[in-house]
């Protein structure tokens, strides 16, 4: 095993053992200091965006690698390559057989909230989140679901909700729903490769991550 | 010293009167600093342009910022706050960061993006071009970006508008880091900003930099600095310095006057009456410029003050020769031939710039001519009265009279000035620095780091190079339009060839009608683009119908008319087209084509004379020197006949050409050792240092007159030496000290002055001898130089 390995055999240790339980309730901010994971964290992702203008959902595979609360990429390896880089509110959009691009999060309110939600949590900061959503949760530890509607209007405009659901301190999906009443649902895992079907359904999906 | 009721009275009213005037003035008087006031008026469509440029013209209006000393992402945060707080400012035009918003261009303009880009140029709206876009587009919308662009995307899904607001922005376009331009290196982020004010009105660019820099404030910033650069900015920021230096100046100045004044006089009195007359040559000057023009050019202004050094001589010259055995009135009785002569024939010479075509230097003759008359008038009428009678005569000075044998036992040859004169010449035809300055930045002296500094920050911007540009003239907008796109695959190929690295023209942002014209005809209809987008979209995810909005606003560009300049002002987009289509109600319209990083001109030469007739490469840096050029000629016209006249009248007030070649001799030599003192040190000759030869030469026509007065008399040649010693000493002291100041313009003024003063007096003493030894001493000093001149 070489050096590397060891070390990301570490990372996925240290993703994979749960915090102290203290999920008796459905307490969100217990539940959010729970998720709180420690940089650098690399997890595997699938996910499945659907949209009035599709005939069949735009599904993307790769890994998520966090590095801090405000430093994220997305790294899509299945059906393309593209690798997006979120420092701070800078975003920098590599594509196979494109020109690199940098954007801001600024002009982008409603990605600025998902970013800053997905942030918040993975840095276990519930004050921070609820700066920017109403939050709301429920279920058990086993099977719990955070809701995040955002405070911002100008957010609100275009994203209706983020919903989490996850089991122990372990999300398992995350839903973005904008108001056109489509949206994308992300499945994640911190051990395996995860996988949408190419015919799932919106709400097919997020009935999935509800039950499990 | 005791003084009559009818005396007090009368110090009362005159300073009453300055204070009254001071307030006037004050109030009414704006001073300005553009600069084409000191510029003939143009004579060519190039000097025109440039004219325009230089104050007025968007090119110097526009300021370029740049913000420092934090991470990018910082940088970029207070870029856009910056641009944010100043949208809408009135103080600014627009304000410029390379950040767009697609919602910021007006829905009756989107459907025009078809005809404006250049994509159907060279695309078709066929299945293949649709289907890569959607394929794009898919993986737009599963990207994080996708909630993003999710709603513009059944109305444009080739993502045309963004391409055309890119397109939109300057020609080379900055590096974009974040939204926002940043230089090469990526460490500093760029704005630009275009003010209202023109850049030579410094009160309005510097409120304009104050809100600027509180804008920054506003955004707290940590740590980010702003630099913010351009001719407005030098303008403001020139006029401060300038200020702050001339008033330390001026208090070191005044200082090194009391304490000569004092000790010369030994009293205070004689100080504050020398005052007076000064006081009111300055209020007069700038009232009669006031009535006449309005406003004072700064420069006048400036001038005007330095007139100090004559308008001060004549309270000076009445008070050094004050004497025991006649009163005051009568001594100014006695001075008023000389002092008259002299006001007249300085006030004559100025009087030739009347006649120069050029508003500044109007300005400036009538400064001094109000000045001087009004300087010796009141030193001669209104002074005396106000004189004490004095015990101390210097005529009976002892130290006075041993200097002046020792002066007078000066060896003087014959060939000596004749020498001199030799010499100079001789210097100036030898000398490696070119005679004139024809550089008009000569003019508007800004420090070369700041210029060097500007010039770096444009060049990262890619903003045009201001030295060439290329006009094309046509009877319409649309006929220049049309022109200009005949010349872009010229132009072109030399951005090919590296000639130039860019150009801009008003046809980037508005085709000509024909062009919009072909492109509308390039789209496809509903039929045929409903078949392609079934095709692209059966094999992409998205629906066969979710592009129908797309179909029709295709639909609809397909039957608009073309766009105008008056639609696109109408929509608050017309500036850049403003700025390269200038329409003229007699020669109909002149397109400009800007270029970046020209780097062979021949090439563009060609070029502009292959467009055929109307079609012409201007060289604004060739217009600004023929510009300067033809000032000078005007100015050195004047000259000449400024010295024309100045001998008349002194030959007219003295009755004799011996007489009249010592009093001119002194001040032509001094003239010509100032001009060899200056190309000796390297420096060309400018507007500012014509101007300071005219007064020097003011000067010495003053020192040698009284000197020639006094000929005869050992006393009064005492209260003379006295009296020029006191005149030149002072004149000394503030012309040396703007001499040594660290901004261009006081010292162009300051250094021929004061070599002036001090070779005028040196000269007159040897030259303007008398007729017969003084006080009775073998002093063999017959008025050589007069024959020698005539030899």
């Amino acid at each position: 095993m070489s050096v590397r390995n060891v070390a990301r055999s570490l990372l996925l240790a240290a993703l994979v053992v749960p915090a102290p339980r203290v999920l008796a309730a459905p307490d969100s901010a217990a539940l959010i200091s729970s998720l709180k994971r420690t940089a650098p964290a690399t997890i595997a992702f699938a996910e499945a965006r659907f949209s009035s203008l599709l005939r069949e959902p735009l599904i993307v595979s790769g890994e998520l690698a966090y590095g801090g609360p405000r430093d994220f990429e997305r790294r899509v390896t299945q059906p393309y390559r593209e690798t997006t880089a979120i420092r701070g509110d800078s975003v920098s959009v590599d594509r196979e057989g494109e020109q690199p691009r940098t954007f801001a999060l600024q002009r982008a309110p409603e990605l600025r909230g998902f970013v800053s939600a997905f942030g918040s949590l993975l840095a276990g900061d519930a004050a921070a989140l609820e700066r920017a959503f109403t939050v709301a949760a429920s279920g058990d530890a086993a099977a719990w679901r955070l809701e995040l509607t955002p405070i911002d209007a100008r957010a609100r405009h275009r994203l209706r909700a983020i919903v989490i659901h996850g089991s122990g301190a372990e999300p398992r999906c995350f839903a973005t729903l904008d108001t056109q009443g489509g949206g994308s649902v992300m499945l994640v895992d911190a051990e395996a490769p995860v996988s949408v079907a190419a015919d799932a359904s919106l709400d097919g999906l997020l009935a999935q991550c509800g039950a499990e | 010293m005791s003084r009559s009721p009818a005396a007090l009275l009368l110090l009362a009213l005159w300073v009453a009167g300055l204070v009254a005037a001071g307030a006037v003035a004050e109030r009414h008087l704006s001073v300005t600093s553009d600069l084409r006031l000191f510029l003939p008026a143009p004579a060519t469509s190039e000097q025109r342009l440039l004219l325009e440029g230089l104050g007025e013209g968007p090119a110097a209006r526009v300021l370029v910022i740049a913000l420092d000393g934090a991470p990018p992402e910082e940088l970029a945060d207070a870029s856009r706050a910056v641009a944010e707080n100043l949208r809408g400012d009135e103080g600014f035009r627009f304000v410029a960061n390379g950040d767009f918003a697609l919602d910021e261009i007006p829905d009756a303009l989107l459907s025009y993006r078809f005809l404006l880009s250049p994509t159907l140029d060279t695309e078709v709206l066929d299945e293949s071009t649709l289907r890569a876009a959607l394929v794009a587009r898919s993986r737009d919308l599963a990207s994080p970006a996708g909630l993003l662009i999710e709603p513009w995307l059944p109305r444009d899904p080739t993502l045309e508008l963004p391409r055309l607001l890119e397109r939109w922005q300057p020609t080379q376009e900055p590096r974009r880091e974040f939204d926002v331009w940043f230089d090469r290196a990526g460490k500093r982020a760029l704005l630009l900003a275009e003010t209202r004010a023109p850049a030579f009105d410094p009160d309005r660019q510097r409120a304009a930099i104050e809100r600027l820099e509180t804008s920054l404030a506003a955004v707290e910033a940590g740590g980010v600095e702003m630099t913010i650069s351009g001719a407005g900015r030098f303008s403001a920021l020139m006029e401060a310095r300038t200020r702050g230096e001339a008033q330390r100046l001026g208090v070191a100045a005044t200082i090194g006057m009391l304490v000569l004044l004092l000790i010369a006089y030994r009293s205070f009195g004689p100080i504050v009456l020398s005052v007076l007359p000064l006081a009111s040559a300055g209020l007069a000057g700038a009232a009669v410029v006031g009535a006449i023009f309005g406003s004072v050019h700064g420069i006048t202004l400036a001038f005007g003050i330095t007139l100090i050094g004559v308008a001060q001589d004549y309270p000076l010259h009445l008070l050094s020769h004050r004497r025991r055995d006649r009163t005051p009135r009568e001594v100014a009785r006695d001075l008023w031939p000389t002092l008259a002569t002299g006001v007249a024939s300085t006030c004559i010479a100025y009087l030739t710039f009347l006649f120069s075509g050029v508003a500044g230097l109007q300005q400036l003759a009538c400064f001094s001519v109000a000045g001087l008359a009004v300087a010796g008038i009141s030193s001669r009428f209104l002074l005396p009265h106000l004189m004490a009678e004095t015990r101390r005569d210097l005529g009976d000075s002892l130290v006075l009279g041993r200097l002046w044998q020792a002066i007078m036992s000066w060896p003087r040859p014959r060939w000596a000035a004749l020498a001199l004169a030799a010499v100079c010449a001789g210097t100036v035809a030898l000398a490696r620095t070119p005679l004139w300055d024809d550089n008009l930045q000569g003019l508007t002296p800004v420090p070369a780091s700041l210029l060097a500094a500007d010039q770096e920050l444009r060049a990262e911007l890619g903003t045009a190079d201001l030295r060439y540009l290329l006009a094309v003239e046509a009877i319409d907008d649309d006929a220049a339009l049309a022109r200009v796109e005949r010349l872009e695959p010229g132009l072109a190929a030399l951005v090919q060839r590296g000639a130039i690295a860019g150009f801009d023209s008003a046809a980037r942002y508005l085709p000509s009608a024909a062009r919009q014209r072909a492109r509308q005809a390039a789209l496809p209809d509903s039929a045929a683009l409903r078949a392609s987008l079934a095709g692209a979209t059966a094999t992409t995810p998205f629906r066969s119908d979710a592009f129908e909005p797309f179909v029709a606003d295709v639909e609809r560009a397909r039957a608009l008319a073309p766009l105008t300049r008056d639609d696109l002002r109408a929509n608050g987009l017309g500036d850049r087209v403003e700025m390269l289509l200038r329409t003229d109600s007699e020669s109909g319209t002149t397109a400009l084509v800007t270029f970046t990083g020209v780097a062979d001109v021949a090439a563009l030469r060609e070029l502009a004379q292959s467009a055929g007739e109307g079609a012409a490469l201007l060289d604004l840096k060739q217009a600004s020197e023929s510009l300067v050029a033809q000032q000078r000629t005007r100015i050195l016209w004047s000259l000449g006949v400024a010295a024309i006249l100045l001998a008349a009248v002194v030959g007219v007030a003295l009755r004799s050409r011996e007489r009249l070649l010592r009093v001119l001799a002194p001040m032509i030599l001094a003239t010509l050792v100032v001009v060899a003192t200056l190309q000796a040190a390297g420096v060309p000759l400018t507007l500012f240092h014509l101007i300071s030869l005219i007064l020097a030469a003011g000067l010495g026509l003053d020192y040698a007159l009284f000197f020639e007065r006094a000929a005869d008399d050992p006393p009064e040649q005492r209260r003379t030496l006295h009296a020029i010693l006191v005149c030149s000493l002072s004149t000394l002291l503030v012309f040396a000290l703007l001499a040594t100041s660290s901004l261009p313009v006081l010292r162009a003024i300051g250094l021929p002055v004061a070599i002036g003063v001090v070779a005028n007096f040196v000269l007159a003493l040897l030259l303007t001898t008398p007729r017969k030894p003084a006080s009775g001493h073998a002093l063999a000093t017959e008025p050589m130089v007069a024959r020698d001149l005539r030899a």
